[in-house]
């Protein structure tokens, strides 16, 4: 929130991202990515099938009309963190709030599991743990140490990997300055093989995702709903003319 | 079977009128505690899944995304729905001075105390948390329509309990008069009544407040309900007509409820006697006013949807009128508005059998309208998602077979130890009623010239 | 008489459990409007519903309570409790 920046004398950013929709080849490999950066758990086949799939970024598929026909076109489905959040309205117990440099928050050890957050997304971002999490053997001698494990009844979702920007923040401030753009990346936008994703600071109009973002080519998901996303897609199809 | 006996101090020499409606609490027959055994088995069976529930996770239940709510939510604004039909009915009907309202408050009273007491703790039981509830209480935000639930539901919870309570108190020293066992049961709460009319005059001002406050109060809890779903973003929650159509359906399936209640116990307790086909005639000329209201709202609610095309909301309408929901969607309108229209309407058919197939259908209307609420929003996300159908586990349908076997328990218990009719109404009806309800009728008439020096009629100015 | 004295105590009692559910209720509003303050987190909300409530419960609560108090007062003052 704005006040602790002030207070702690760190220049107010805005962590977003720019997903370019033409680069983009659909392989998946934020998703995956991103469940081993952040520990995510596991299902049996029985409630991926129920609808019970925990993964924090997903390819959802979009169908696109040109003219008479359409076209199938993907895009990675992730928390927007949006600048004025639903999901942070709702929440009763201050669980899922809006935190550090615009990244919308998810404090596990004071989420009750009354999933108000998950029905008031409008991107449906939030998963949530219907029963005690599991990891097979080999992924759980694997988890990484810098995220907290979860248990069951407790929602989770996307948090831009912001234990990245702690480790880069304490880094930074060994040395007695600000983070750079470049030390605080993402899991996903760091493996992704297309190079079709740019993390930074949105409020720094000079850094490059703040300028693709600012491309004719750019759009937001759901930007009728006034939720001011910190995620654009790039498509030529969307276009604006 | 021997239930209550009478205890030392002697009974009033002449038998009260009123015989029937002692004969429940003093007298108790083997078919009460056999159907109390089996409904305590449904509540035991029910309170076991709840617990495999807090141990595995919810999991146990149906629920996945995108349709994250389910039975749990919808079960907790059906029976915090029927919880209007207490109080609010109660307190209209005593403002308005119906006199056919006496042998209905009381019933309608207690219902609202139990039903929401098993409503509230629904959202408990849909807590994937449960045992971190208290973090409400200690890190609470009054942003969150949830917190405003607790705040309203309690408030509700407080009045009518209160409301309940504060009539019975005569009845109550009536029984501790005749000396019914549990005695300092009696004693204890009738609170020194001994109807002296300074008594009477602060029971009077008392319900006379109440009543008022319970009203505005009981419309928040319902509406405060509905602003969990409207003050989201989703399609087909976010509207604004959310506030009425939830009070208007809440006093709907309310009424349906206190029907069903009164003919069963009727029925069960031989109280023929006092509730008669009149009392269920008006209640059912209400109910039909009610069923054309909630037409009217939903009417309203899907054409301003479907016209305006927007793509979400159109996608939900769909998924409601020829989607997977489409039977529970027309099974609706046929209960709550079809049928009851068709039936109530005529004179003929007004009649206690058909009214009673009536409201059973229209609870079960309105279980269903709560259902299409909570899941089509859900299972028809803003953005593409893979479709998940819900459908309700084991757990889901014994815990809602539990809650409502924990109504009727509730209902059976008070029958037990209170009167389900209330005594000192029916005979202030008689006393004094009759009397005061001809004068106040009377005094709505034009009123009569001034008459002349003898007792002649008078004759009109200027005519002779 | 012993057994007059506890009908009494019960009934105070039961007074008190309305009251205390009260006292919960007001202790608990000024802790929100506290944690909110804390967090700057929708002070507005709080201190409107805050002021909503707040008087329900009290009437309710004093409601009770005048009629507690008016039964004791207008029982006649013969020895028959």
């Amino acid at each position: 929130m704005s006040k602790e920046l002030s207070e702690s004398g760190l220049r107010h950013r805005r962590w977003g991202m720019v997903i370019d929709l033409d680069r983009c080849t659909g392989c998946a490999a934020c998703v995956a990515a991103c469940k081993a950066e952040n520990n995510v758990p596991e299902v049996s086949p029985e409630e991926a099938q129920m609808g019970r799939v925990m993964s924090w970024m997903r390819i959802a598929r979009k169908e696109v009309a040109e003219g008479e026909r359409a076209s199938i076109s993907m895009y990675p489905s992730l928390c927007q963190h949006c600048e004025t959040a639903p999901c942070t309205w709702v929440c009763p117990v201050h669980a899922t709030y809006k935190g550090i440099d615009g990244i919308v928050g998810q404090t596990y050890p004071r989420c009750i599991g009354c999933r108000y957050c998950m029905a008031a997304c409008p991107y449906t971002v939030k998963v949530f743990n219907w029963s005690e999490p599991r990891w097979e053997e080999a992924l759980r001698e694997h988890t990484n140490p810098d995220v907290s494990l979860r248990y069951k009844g407790v929602v989770e979702k996307c948090t831009f990997c912001s234990h990245r920007l702690l480790k880069a923040r304490d880094d930074a401030a060994v040395e007695g300055r600000d983070v750079r753009e470049e030390e605080y990346q993402p899991a996903c936008v760091e493996v992704c093989p297309a190079k079709a994703m740019l993390f930074g600071d949105l409020e720094d109009e000079d850094s490059r995702v703040a300028t693709a973002a600012r491309s004719p080519r750019g759009h937001q998901l759901l930007e009728e709903l006034g939720t001011e996303p910190a995620v654009h897609y790039l498509d030529e199809r969307e276009r604006r003319v | 079977m021997r239930g209550n006996a009478v205890s030392e101090s002697p009974r009033p020499l002449e038998e009260s009128p009123d015989e029937a409606l002692y004969r429940p609490i003093e007298q108790t027959g083997p078919g009460f505690y056999w159907a109390a055994a089996g409904l305590l088995a449904i509540f035991f069976f029910g309170a076991y899944q709840y617990l495999r529930q807090f141990s595995l996770g919810l999991g146990v239940t149906g629920m996945n995304q995108p349709v994250t709510w389910g039975f749990y939510i919808i079960n907790f604004v059906f029976f915090i729905g029927i919880s209007h039909a207490g109080t609010l009915i109660s307190a209209i009907l005593r403002l308005n001075q119906a006199e056919w309202r006496r042998p209905i408050t009381r019933m309608a009273e207690v219902i609202t105390a139990i039903v929401l007491l098993i409503g509230g703790l629904h959202p408990i039981i849909d807590l994937g948390r449960p045992d971190r509830a208290l973090n409400i209480f200690m890190w609470g935000r009054l942003q969150s329509p949830l917190l405003w639930d607790v705040m309203s539901i309690t408030a509700y919870l407080a009045a009518s309990t209160v409301y309940l309570y504060v009539p019975m108190i005569p009845d109550i020293a009536k029984l501790r008069d005749r000396g019914t066992r549990p005695r300092w049961l009696y004693e204890f709460l009738s609170w020194n009544w001994q109807g002296t009319p300074r008594q009477h005059q602060v029971l009077s001002r008392a319900m006379n407040l109440l009543m008022v406050l319970v009203i505005p109060v009981a419309v928040s809890v319902h509406t405060v309900i509905s602003y969990i779903f409207a003050m989201t973003l989703e399609a087909g929650w976010h509207s604004t007509i959310f506030g009425p159509y939830f009070v208007a359906g809440a006093i709907f399936s309310g009424i349906a409820c206190l029907m069903v209640v009164m003919i069963v116990f009727r029925k069960v307790y031989h109280f023929e006697a006092y509730l008669k086909e009149v009392h269920f005639a008006n209640l059912a000329k209400l109910m039909l006013v009610m069923a054309v209201v909630w037409f009217y709202l939903t009417f309203s609610e899907y054409l301003t949807g479907f016209f305006g095309q927007e793509p979400a909301e159109l996608d939900v309408i769909m998924y409601k009128f020829t989607g997977p929901y489409a039977f529970p969607f027309w099974l609706m309108v046929f209960l709550n508005f079809i049928v009851p229209v068709a039936i109530l309407s005529r004179k003929r058919t007004r009649t206690i059998p058909w009214i009673l197939v009536v409201s059973l259908g229209i609870v079960v209307g309105m279980w269903l309208e709560r259902l299409i609420i909570v899941v089509p929003s859900l299972a028809v996300p803003y953005v593409p998602f893979p479709s998940h159908p819900y459908w309700p586990s084991l757990a889901e349908i014994s815990i809602f077979a539990a809650a409502i076997a924990a109504f009727c328990l509730g209902f059976m218990a008070f029958a037990k130890f209170f009167p389900l009719i209330s005594i000192w109404e029916i005979e202030e009806g008689r006393e004094s009623a009759i009397r005061e309800t001809s004068a106040r009728i009377a005094s709505y008439l034009p009123d009569d010239p001034e008459p002349s020096a003898s007792d002649e009629e008078a004759v009109p100015e200027g005519a002779k | 008489m012993i057994y007059h004295k506890w009908i009494t105590a019960l009934q105070f009692l039961s007074i008190m459990l309305m009251w205390s559910f009260a006292a919960a209720i007001l202790i608990f509003i000024p802790w929100l409007v506290a944690v909110s303050l804390r967090w700057n987190d929708a002070l507005n909300w709080t201190l409107a519903i805050s002021l909503v409530m707040t008087p329900v419960y009290l009437t309710v609560a004093g409601t009770l309570t005048y009629v507690f108090i008016g039964l004791r007062r207008g029982a006649p003052k013969d020895g028959d409790q």
